[in-house]
């Protein structure tokens, strides 16, 4: 009996080891048997997964957690670290673009006015205690900076220039209240004057009796003798409202300056102006609308 | 052995197996793992006849060949199961009653669970598998010894309740 029982196992023991190798056997020879029945078991088991990935997935990881507890912190005030370092890069970055940007309009304006130019970055603005609408630039004497010189942005006037140092100079903005430029309309020969009013807003007096303003007429700088203060053709302002009436001797206008000082990082001094007056040759020209042309469809003719 | 119980013990077997899959397989344990079904299969068939080692270790081995994720040929964790029940029937004299003695059937679950992995993996260089270097598998087997020798103790009265369960009268007796 126990002999009986032994063979039976010992059969039992080869039968099954006969079978594993025949299906290792089947698996290596390509047939595509166990993947089949794996598939089939992915597809019972997924369900389960999803399952339990929904509710125990925060104990995933909860011994190597554990085991670096210490190196976790670390490391996640390393990470902090470096996210700030890269939000910080990310501003600069974007204010450098910015900044560049500024730049190669400027020199753009400055090369189609003819204008010889030394670039310059804004280092601070004005304070309040002075009363003074002025900015700071990295500029000075070393770089050939002199008082009276016009400075201009991508987009026309910003100031001039009023006291020089060596490596910086300080520029009345066109806003502050003393300012004052002598302009002439865009596309005529009507001269007259634009005074700063401490904020965003500009005021042209006409001097020309019989000129007319209207909206949209573009300002540029008339020039001074000399081109000091100002050199000609810089684009100045565009009127937006016209203040005079039949009873006034002079034509005022408000009028709303191409540059926006509060946003300017980047500037030129011109330090010598053009042989010539480039007239209206700097003023922006308005984006042409895009005319839509449509091409009606034969309607048949009726027959006869 | 009844066909009953086969039936009850290979189901039972394959959902520890889902669990193992699903669940035990989601957690990082520091170098090795530890395989909830594999300890479950040595401690069911620690408690087996002659026959019943046999039969439920070329089942178990064949559900774990079921795996999705398994990169080996269908079969060969059959062939190594077979073979560890075969070793376990043949020191099966040796081995007196373990429900009494849970230290001495932990230890026997442990070693058996890093035999099973160690012949896998020799089987598998035996059809050209490459399972990576020596030195990480034997740190891999030995984790699993810790690992195993640790969590065995508490699942174990469970496992031993649900054979119990599935075991027919006439075998209980």
């Amino acid at each position: 009996m126990a002999s009986s029982g032994g063979n039976r196992s010992r059969l039992l023991l080869v039968l099954l080891l006969v079978s594993s190798l025949f299906l290792i056997t089947l698996d290596l020879r390509g047939v595509n048997l166990a993947s089949s029945i794996r598939n089939g078991v992915s597809t019972v088991i997924s369900p389960a997964e999803n399952l339990f990935t929904k509710r125990f997935s925060p104990f995933e990881n909860f011994t190597s957690d554990v085991r670096n507890f210490s190196q976790s912190k670390k490391k996640i005030t390393e990470l902090n670290k470096q996210i700030d370092l890269l939000k910080a890069k990310q501003i600069l970055d974007e204010d450098m673009v910015n900044q560049l940007s500024q730049l190669k309009n400027v020199l753009d304006l400055a090369g189609r006015g003819g204008y010889k130019v030394v670039a310059a970055r804004v280092i601070n603005r004005g304070s309040t205690a002075t009363f003074k609408e002025t900015l700071t630039i990295d500029v000075g004497s070393r770089s050939g900076i002199t008082k009276n010189m016009t400075v201009i942005s991508e987009s026309g006037l910003v100031g001039v220039v009023k006291s020089v140092t060596s490596n910086s100079s300080i520029v009345l903005l066109m806003s502050d209240p003393t300012f004052k430029v002598g302009v002439r309309i865009a596309g005529t020969q009507s001269i007259g004057v634009v005074s700063g009013q401490g904020g965003s807003s500009y005021l042209l007096q006409l001097l020309d009796a019989t000129g007319e303003i209207k909206v949209g007429d573009a300002l540029v700088a008339r020039g001074s003798s000399g081109d000091r203060p100002f050199v000609p053709g810089v684009p100045v302002g565009v009127v937006v409202t016209v203040l005079s009436n039949a009873s006034s001797i002079t034509q005022n206008a408000d009028v709303e300056s191409t540059t926006n000082l509060e946003k300017i990082t980047v500037v030129a001094v011109v330090t010598a102006a053009a042989k010539g007056d480039p007239r209206d040759s700097l003023i922006p020209k308005p984006r042409p609308t895009p005319t839509v042309y449509v091409t009606p469809t034969p309607s048949p003719s009726p027959r006869e | 052995m009844s066909s009953i119980r086969v039936i009850n013990t290979s189901l039972f077997l394959f959902l520890v197996f889902l669990i193992q899959t699903t669940l035990i397989a989601r957690i990082n344990f520091p170098i090795g793992g530890f395989s909830l079904y594999i300890a479950t299969l040595m401690v069911v068939l620690s408690l087996e006849n002659r026959t019943g080692l046999l039969v439920f270790g070329f089942i178990g081995g064949l559900i774990m060949d079921l795996s999705p994720s398994a990169q080996t040929p269908f079969g060969q964790w059959a062939l190594v199961m077979t073979f560890i029940g075969y070793l376990f029937a043949v020191n099966r004299d040796s081995v007196v009653d373990l429900n009494d003695r849970p230290l001495a059937l932990t230890s026997l679950v442990s070693v058996a669970a890093s035999v099973s992995i160690l012949t896998f993996i020799v089987i598998g260089v035996l059809l050209g598998q490459n399972n990576g270097g020596l030195l990480r598998n034997l740190l891999v087997i030995f984790a699993n010894f810790i690992w195993t020798f640790l969590i065995t103790p508490i699942f174990t009265p469970l496992i031993l309740r649900i054979r119990k369960m599935l075991l027919t009268n006439r075998e209980r007796v």
